[in-house]
């Protein structure tokens, strides 16, 4: 590893990191609270710094060893780029299908749909709060399914990624009272976060 | 007369956040709280006529610390700054006693309103 290009936060940025993911997925929880009529239970998000190495451990950390589904969405502006994650364990989708079709507001989802659209807003969600409170307007890409029924490991075997070290951005979201959980992971590019610190450093001022 | 406000958050930049988004106009002194015990011994001891109070925190969280207002019938007017906008989340904490709920980011229009409408603040 070389030294010179170890990227590092002080305690005031990762908690302004920490301050305005906690506004941005308030904003993605009220909207997945009003699509199921639920109460979305939200813990303080995580934020750290990971080696390219360390990605498949933070996914099984995050998501444990079930059999996982996962939804890419990539996003970009003010030379600030990154993707989206998004990671459901196979029964929670089953549950939030049956969810929404129980409701019956529409014909029945199919799971693709139900893993796109959800992806859409609650990633969707999540990066605009993000870029809201930065002042940064983000493009973002289509959802894509990145794998179905995978373990961890295997979901990320497209590698070697680009970079050796980047700022991870770890959400966890469980529906109350109903076996309906999943995991948004935002990484940025390396070459991202210095230019997102500068944003965070105005913020502090 | 000076209010006494407590601001009570785990992060430092959203303590800051709120104490800058006060009415400026408003005679004040503001305490800080990082979590909810901190909060309640300085809401016991006086400190917290109006109490600026966040919802996720490690520890004790907002929900916690106004459960325990409300049992020991403490004089705080609690005004709710939470990122955790959901219907329901507004339902509970106006249940469990909040005056008012400000959604985060806080900025001084939306306090100076809240502030008025509740006569902590004289309109005009």
């Amino acid at each position: 590893m070389t030294q010179s290009k170890v990227i590092r936060l002080t305690d005031a940025q990762r908690d302004c990191y920490q301050e305005i993911t906690n506004v941005a997925m308030g904003q993605a929880a009220d909207r997945l609270a009003r699509l199921l009529d639920v109460y979305v239970v939200l813990p303080i998000p995580k934020v750290n710094l990971i080696e390219a190495s360390e990605l498949h451990m933070a996914l099984q950390d995050a998501r444990g060893d079930d059999g996982l589904s996962a939804v890419c969405q990539g996003f970009i502006g003010s030379g600030i780029a990154g993707e989206a994650l998004l990671l459901f364990n196979d029964t929670s989708v089953q549950d939030l299908a049956s969810l929404l079709n129980y409701q019956g507001q529409r014909s029945p989802w199919t799971t693709e749909e139900l893993l796109m659209d959800i992806s859409s807003l609650l990633t969707g969600a999540c990066i605009n709060g993000l870029g809201d409170q930065l002042g940064i307007h983000f493009n973002q890409s289509h959802p894509e399914i990145i794998g179905r029924g995978r373990r961890a490991e295997e979901l990320l075997k497209s590698g070697p990624y680009p970079w050796h070290q980047t700022l991870a951005i770890e959400i966890h979201y469980s529906v109350e009272h109903m076996n309906i959980d999943c995991t948004v992971l935002l990484l940025f590019t390396e070459d991202s976060v210095p230019k997102l610190n500068k944003k965070i450093d105005f913020l502090l001022d | 007369m000076t209010t006494r406000v407590l601001i009570c958050d785990d992060s430092g930049f959203a303590r800051k956040q709120v104490a800058r988004a006060l009415p400026p106009e408003w005679e004040k002194d503001i305490l800080f709280a990082a979590d909810g015990h901190e909060a309640l011994e300085l809401i016991r001891a006086g400190y917290g006529d109006v109490v600026f109070l966040d919802l996720t925190m490690p520890g004790m969280d907002g929900y916690g610390v106004l459960e325990i207002i409300r049992r020991e019938d403490l004089p705080a007017m609690v005004i709710v700054v939470s990122g955790d906008i959901q219907p329901d989340a507004q339902d509970r904490v106006k249940k469990l006693g909040a005056m008012a709920f400000i959604k985060k980011p806080i900025d001084t229009e939306k306090a100076r309103e809240v502030l008025t409408e509740f006569g902590i603040l004289a309109g005009g």
